[in-house]
C-alpha cells in the first residue's frame, strides 16, 4: 500500500473497513456522515501509508486510531446533529452481522464482552464519553457533576481493568 | 524529556491520552512528547492502553457500510495511480512536460545510434517500449496542460493572512461548469470547537458561504465546491476562522484571501 497501490488499498478496505465504519458510525451517528468520514479515513491510510511505522502499533490499531480522529473532528465540526438521531444501530439484525464479523469468529468479540461486562457502569460510562464523545476528563465531570479527580480515577481504574482483562487474548489491535 | 521508566503519574498521563480524555492542550504536547522525544516508556504505555480503549469498539455490534463508499474509494485512488506524477503541484506541468519531451527525444536518439550495433538490438527494444511509455505520459501531461490553459478556467490564488502567513491555496474556477476545485497547503487544523469556512465574495452584497471544513494533518485540503448559479461577479475568495459549524456570515478573522483579478 506504501507503493500507492489501489488493489492493496481494496484489500485493506474489505479487510478492515466494517470495523473502522463501526466505530466512526458509533461517534458521529449519523450514516450519511460515517460513510463520509470512512472513506477519508481509507484515503488518508493510502496516502499516509508510506510513514507508517510498525513500531507504533500494529495497522489496526494505526487505523482505528485515525478513525476516531477524524470522526471526532467531524463531530466537533457540526454537520447534522447526531444527538438528534437515533442511531440505527438496533435496526441491524445482529445475528445476521454476526455471521461475517471476524473478531466474533475469532472468538476476540465475547473476550472483549465479558471484560466489558465486568466493568462498573460508572468507568463504562465515564469511558465512552471520552472515546465516543471526544469529551475531556475535565468536560465529563462537569456533564456528571462530579469531581475532577473521581472522573480521572475513573478512567485510570476502567483502563487499567481492560487492559489486565485482555492481557491473556490474542491482542487483535 | 525521554523517560527511562514509567511512574503513576506518567502512567496516568498515557491512559488518559489512550482514552482520549485530555484536553486540547495536554493532548497536543503528549503527542508532542511522544513524536519528537522519541520516548520509548510512554509510546509502549501508550500502545498497550490505545489497544484497552479500541476493545470498545470491537465490542459493538458490527455495521457494514454501503457500497458507494468503495467505490468512491476505489474510483478515487484508480484515478490518482493512473497519473504518472501524483503529487505533483499543477502548476509544474508545463515543465514536466517540456522534461518529458526531452527525455523522449533523448532516448530516440539513443535507439538511431545504438540500432546499428546488433549485439544491442535487445536493448534497443527495451528503450522502444520507454519510449512508448513517455509518449503515453507526454499525452497525460498534454491533457492536464490543456485543462489548465483551456480559457473557460480561471485561477485564483489566496495568500495566508494574519496567523496563518505560511498558509496557500489555489482555486482552479470553472466557470460554465460552476466548479471550484480547491487546493490548500500549510495550513494548521482548527484549533478544538472552531472550523475554517471559505466563502465567495461578491463585488456587491454579503459574503456567500462556500464550505465548512478543516484540514488534514499535514495541513493539505483538496475539495470541489458547487458554485452556485446566482454567483458570477465574484471580488474575492476567502477562507475564516469561525466557531465549529461555520457561521451564516463571516464572523472570525481571515486565515486566506485571495482577489478573483
Amino acid at each position: 500500500m506504501a507503493s500507492r497501490d489501489a488493489s492493496a488499498l481494496e484489500a485493506f478496505y474489505d479487510q478492515y473497513n466494517r470495523i473502522a465504519f463501526t466505530l466512526v458510525f458509533r461517534i458521529v451517528k449519523v450514516r450519511e456522515d460515517a460513510e463520509d468520514v470512512l472513506t477519508d479515513v481509507f484515503w488518508q491510510v493510502w496516502q499516509q501509508a508510506g510513514r507508517y511505522d510498525t513500531s507504533r502499533g500494529k495497522p489496526l490499531a494505526w487505523l482505528l486510531t485515525i478513525a476516531r480522529t477524524r470522526a471526532i473532528d467531524r463531530l466537533r465540526s457540526g454537520g447534522r446533529r447526531g444527538d438528534e438521531i437515533e442511531l440505527d444501530a438496533q435496526l441491524v439484525p445482529e445475528s445476521a452481522e454476526r455471521q461475517q464479523d471476524p473478531f466474533v469468529l475469532a472468538g476476540i468479540k465475547r473476550a472483549v464482552s465479558k471484560c466489558m461486562d465486568a466493568l462498573p457502569e460508572a468507568q463504562r460510562k465515564a469511558l465512552e464519553m471520552a472515546y465516543f464523545e471526544g469529551m475531556s476528563q475535565t468536560e465529563i465531570a462537569d456533564a456528571l457533576k462530579q469531581p475532577l479527580g473521581t472522573m480521572k480515577d475513573r478512567i485510570r481504574t476502567g483502563m487499567m481493568h481492560l487492559r489486565k482483562c485482555l492481557k491473556p487474548y490474542e491482542a487483535p489491535l | 524529556m525521554k523517560h527511562l521508566q514509567m511512574t503513576e503519574d506518567l502512567q496516568e498521563t498515557a491512559i488518559l491520552y489512550a482514552a482520549g480524555a485530555l484536553g486540547e492542550t495536554e493532548r497536543r504536547e503528549y503527542a508532542r512528547h511522544l513524536d519528537e522525544d522519541n520516548c520509548d516508556a510512554c509510546r509502549a504505555e501508550v500502545l498497550e492502553f490505545e489497544a484497552a480503549a479500541q476493545s470498545l469498539a470491537v465490542s459493538l455490534p458490527m455495521q457494514t457500510p454501503s457500497e458507494s463508499v468503495k467505490k468512491r474509494l476505489m474510483a478515487q485512488a484508480e484515478a490518482l495511480s493512473a497519473m504518472p506524477l501524483p503529487r505533483q503541484e499543477r502548476k509544474g506541468s508545463f515543465f514536466a512536460l517540456a522534461g518529458w519531451l526531452t527525455a523522449a527525444a533523448s532516448v530516440l536518439v539513443l535507439v538511431i545510434v545504438l540500432s546499428s550495433n546488433t549485439t544491442l538490438r535487445s536493448q534497443v527494444d527495451d528503450l522502444k517500449s520507454r519510449v512508448v511509455d513517455l509518449e503515453n505520459q507526454i499525452g497525460t501531461q498534454k491533457s492536464l496542460l490543456a485543462s489548465l490553459t483551456s480559457p473557460d478556467i480561471r485561477i485564483i490564488n489566496l495568500a495566508g493572512q494574519g496567523a496563518t502567513p505560511k498558509a496557500r491555496a489555489r482555486i482552479l474556477w470553472d466557470e460554465p461548469a460552476h466548479n471550484w476545485h480547491v487546493r490548500i497547503t500549510g495550513l494548521p487544523q482548527a484549533a478544538s470547537a472552531r472550523s475554517y469556512q471559505m466563502w465567495f465574495v461578491p463585488k456587491t452584497g454579503n459574503p456567500v458561504s462556500a464550505r465548512v471544513f478543516n484540514t488534514n494533518p499535514d495541513g493539505s485540503a483538496e475539495m470541489e465546491i458547487a458554485v452556485p448559479a446566482e454567483v458570477t461577479t465574484l471580488m474575492a475568495a476567502a477562507v475564516t476562522d469561525e466557531p465549529a459549524g461555520g457561521r451564516p456570515q463571516p464572523t472570525g478573522g481571515f486565515v486566506l484571501l485571495g482577489n478573483t483579478e
